[in-house]
């Protein structure tokens, strides 16, 4: 019943899909709005279609349906309950089809929110390009990756469960989910610009109404790679977070033009320039996340998260190709009115700051880009085999991160237009001292290298700077007669706390990677062994049979007092015993445990230990970012709707004057 | 304090810091470290993506205790590295080597950021206002009212 079900689902949201654009498409050519309001009302069916192929998916999974190809794949009786239902993402066909309900979401928000205004062509095109993403993916679905395939021949009487290293944690009920509303919620911005292009509506309109969507999908996409980072810690079991993996990369590409468009964007709505480049980095987000669909989901490259191999490559690529030939056709097209009113006039200014941030991701994008397809290009060109990994990266993007540190310091100082020397002065003297004698303790207490230091004096730097922005707020805040906590929101007051949870990231991420120590201890039980002014205790080991999983877990006591767990498993279908590491966090540094070996015929064990000091710092560091986000999306008092009434914006406006974001610039 | 000699201290400040705190510890590379630095850019030939230093995988192990040993005959990280490659493949180091095909990989990030500088470079100094087109007074209004003036 659930394959019956699911396969009209999908029809129906493709069907919708394709109506829908074909209604919005004669309407903007008749000029007809009855039809432009009917064709954005497909949505309803789209999502109806979208969230019918979602409960029979999850129905599929839940009574153990095995006639469905994808459960059968996929499912098992044994399997827990919260990774019966992570199942629908833990291959190929349901990920589209989470990615299809999402969109579908998205698309309803954004039709819904410009309900008043459906019958303006800007909005119409918007959807009319939305609904063309969807019926792809919904197309995807109807051919080359049906989740609702049935088994051919006879039913199994039970599966093989989702991949071991995806149902060994709860982190992966939320890191894909999470990714996913920040991949596909670029595709609204990328909607509106495409629309701009269409309609020839260049100006900063479509900007304005489609910055907080923007800003969500980048929180989300944020707070995503970050709990994908974590996962990889608690899961994986080598002790570090980030691989530079393809897939990794894959998510972290569309993240780097995401970033570098949510703050250039800030100079074309308030100096009227770097129009065609905005629009390129949005295009380029936007295809980013189907490049990182395509490279992940098509087998093209081994990782350890190429989970599935699926002949859905070259829909993904053709696809791929189409975003990017007709975008740039269509800014080729009006290259003639993307010419920008507005010019630089000092390079040391903000505008001139956030160019400088550009081009710096920009290069960080581009380096990550080539490392990660260039094996895939060698490979394609002469047949070499050669690896790209991350001693690569990590030599290429270090400067690039600094120079990133050092403008986050520097711009939020920067007035716009030009800086005088006395107001540079005055501004930057105290964080730079900030930066100066945080590298000075560092040197003294010990800490050696000149990566790090770098890292920990520019992020101090940069912390200080953003803790400075903030204090102003807070006192024109009470100036005015608010309570504090109202400084913290806004675009500039939300913007600085996310750089403040960047500099929290940059800290542990510096020290983490620099000031690690790993070894492999032979213990017997009541053994202990030390590193790193850690103890850790042996007690003994004990097996388990969970139902899907046969578990070894040895007893580590870390530093006298709480016991650990690493383990080792045996999943019913899998001949490797899949690791699962166990972490005692502290704010300082995380004892990592894993258990490289059960205990032998005399109950020697060895057990990997893994010391590395503010490891905590990253998800601190992540979770700090989204809220900022969160803070910096909040409607503020000077942010209205753009198309309310003159007559009712005027007194807001005058009051939006004397808020502490102004008076923050101002001071 | 005058405002230059404050940033002259604290660039003064800040060089004598980070000169002292580059210096590794003193003394020669032991042949510890020397088998840490080799093995962390060769890839463990199961795990895919982690480095041999990164991985408990017992191919890891294997390759660690090979370095380790020829660390103590005496070869230089060339000839380790040489041996390496020969005995699996040129895809069993994590960086491309800078010769042949994998010069590209290295050399086109540091030719396309040196452009992008020198593009910035070009930008910044067209400081002349450019007659260009108009924003129409729709957007500007909108933008307006959004920013608050």
């Amino acid at each position: 019943m659930s394959a019956v079900l699911g396969t009209a689902a999908v029809a129906l949201g493709l069907a919708a899909a394709v109506l829908g654009m074909a209604t919005l498409a004669i309407g903007l050519r008749k000029g007809n709005p009855g039809m432009l309001r009917a064709g954005q009302r497909y949505v309803w069916l789209i999502l109806a279609g979208a969230l019918l192929a979602t409960a029979s998916m999850q129905y599929a999974l839940l009574s153990h349906d095995f006639s469905l190809k994808y459960v059968a794949d996929n499912g098992s009786r044994s399997t827990p309950l919260l990774y019966t239902v992570t199942t629908m993402w833990s291959a190929l066909e349901g990920s589209i089809l989470l990615w299809s309900l999402v969109l579908s979401g998205y698309i309803a928000l954004m039709v819904r929110h410009f309900r008043a205004r459906a019958t303006d062509p800007i909005v119409a095109w918007a959807s009319l390009v939305a609904f063309g993403v969807a019926a792809f993916f919904f197309g995807l679905m109807a051919g080359p990756a049906n989740p609702f395939r049935v088994v051919s021949g006879v039913i199994p009487l039970d599966g093989p469960g989702p991949n071991p290293l995806l149902q060994n944690h709860p982190l992966v009920a939320f890191h894909p989910p999470m990714l996913y509303l920040g991949y596909v919620g670029f595709t609204i911005p990328f909607a509106f610009a495409l629309a701009a292009l269409i309609t020839g509506r260049l100006g900063e309109g479509w900007l304005v109404e489609t910055r907080r969507w923007t800003l969500f999908a980048w929180g989300f996409l944020t707070v995503g790679i970050v709990l994908g980072a974590w996962w990889s810690y608690e899961v994986l079991g080598w002790g570090g977070y980030w691989a530079w993996d393809p897939v990794e990369n894959a998510s972290f590409l569309p993240w780097l033009t995401a970033t570098a468009y949510v703050h250039s964007v800030m100079v074309q709505e308030r100096r009227a320039m770097l129009r065609v480049w905005n629009l390129s980095l949005l295009v380029a987000t936007f295809s980013l996340t189907i490049l990182g669909t395509f490279l992940t989901r098509s087998g093209v490259l081994d990782s350890v998260h190429a989970f599935t191999e699926s002949p859905i490559g070259p829909a993904i690529l053709g696809f791929f190709a189409l975003v990017v030939t007709v975008s740039i056709a269509l800014i080729g097209w009006r290259g003639d009115t993307l010419r920008s009113p507005g010019s630089i006039d000092a390079p040391i200014s903000r505008e001139g700051a956030f160019l400088a941030n550009n081009v710096a991701f920009a290069a960080f994008a581009f380096v990550v880009l080539l490392g990660t397809v260039f094996p895939l290009l060698v490979e394609a060109v002469n047949g070499d085999q050669l690896s790209v990994g991350a001693p690569y990266f990590n030599r290429m993007t270090a400067p690039i991160g600094f120079t990133l540190l050092f403008l986050m310091a520097v711009a939020p100082a920067l007035p716009w237009r030009k800086a005088a020397a006395e107001t540079l002065h005055h501004r930057l003297v105290w964080p730079a001292w900030a930066g100066t004698l945080t590298v000075v303790a560092c040197v003294v207490a010990g800490l050696r290298g000149l990566g790090p230091l770098i890292a920990f004096g520019l992020a101090a730097f940069a912390g200080a700077a953003a803790l400075r922005q903030l204090g102003l707020s807070v006192r024109a805040a009470r100036r005015s007669g608010q309570p504090a906590w109202r400084a913290l929101f806004g675009r500039s007051n939300g913007g600085m706390v996310v750089h403040i949870g960047v500099v929290i990231l940059a800290v542990g991420f510096a020290a983490s990677s620099s000031y690690g120590h790993r070894a492999q201890f032979r213990l017997s039980p009541g053994q202990s062994a030390r590193l790193a002014g850690h103890s850790v205790t042996y007690l003994g080991t004990t097996t388990a049979d969970l139902g899907n999983k046969k578990r070894t877990s040895a007893q580590v006591r870390v530093d006298g007092g709480k016991v650990y767990e690493p383990a080792l498993n045996l999943f019913q279908f899998g001949s490797q015993a899949i690791g699962s590491p166990s972490v005692h966090t502290g704010p300082f540094s995380d004892v990592y445990l894993t258990l490289v070996v059960p205990p032998d015929a005399d109950g020697v064990a060895v057990i990997g230990v893994n010391v590395q000091p503010l490891v905590a710092w990253l998800w601190t560091g992540g979770g700090v970012m989204g809220f900022g986000t969160f803070l910096a999306a909040w409607p503020g008092r000077r942010r209205r709707r753009p198309f309310v009434p003159e007559a009712d914006a005027a007194p807001e406006v005058a009051s939006g004057e004397a808020t502490p974001v102004a008076a923050a610039a101002s001071s | 304090m005058s405002r230059r000699l404050t940033w002259a201290l604290l660039g003064l400040v800040l060089v004598v810091a980070l000169a002292v705190g580059s210096r590794g510890p003193s003394g020669p590379v032991t042949e510890d470290q020397r088998a840490r630095r080799i093995t962390s850019i060769v890839r463990c030939p199961t795990c895919r993506g982690l480095s041999v230093a990164q991985s408990d995988a017992p191919s890891a192990e294997a390759i660690r205790d090979e370095v380790r040993r020829r660390v103590g005959a005496g070869e230089t990280d060339a000839q380790i590295k040489a041996y390496l490659v020969s005995r699996y493949s040129e895809d069993i180091l994590l960086q491309p080597k800078t010769a042949g095909a994998g010069l590209v990989v290295w050399a086109l990030p540091v030719v396309g950021g040196a452009a992008a500088v020198g593009g910035l470079v070009v930008v910044l100094r067209r400081r002349r206002l450019r007659p260009g087109a108009k924003v129409s007074d729709d957007d500007q209004a909108l933008v307006d009212a959004a920013l608050g003036r």
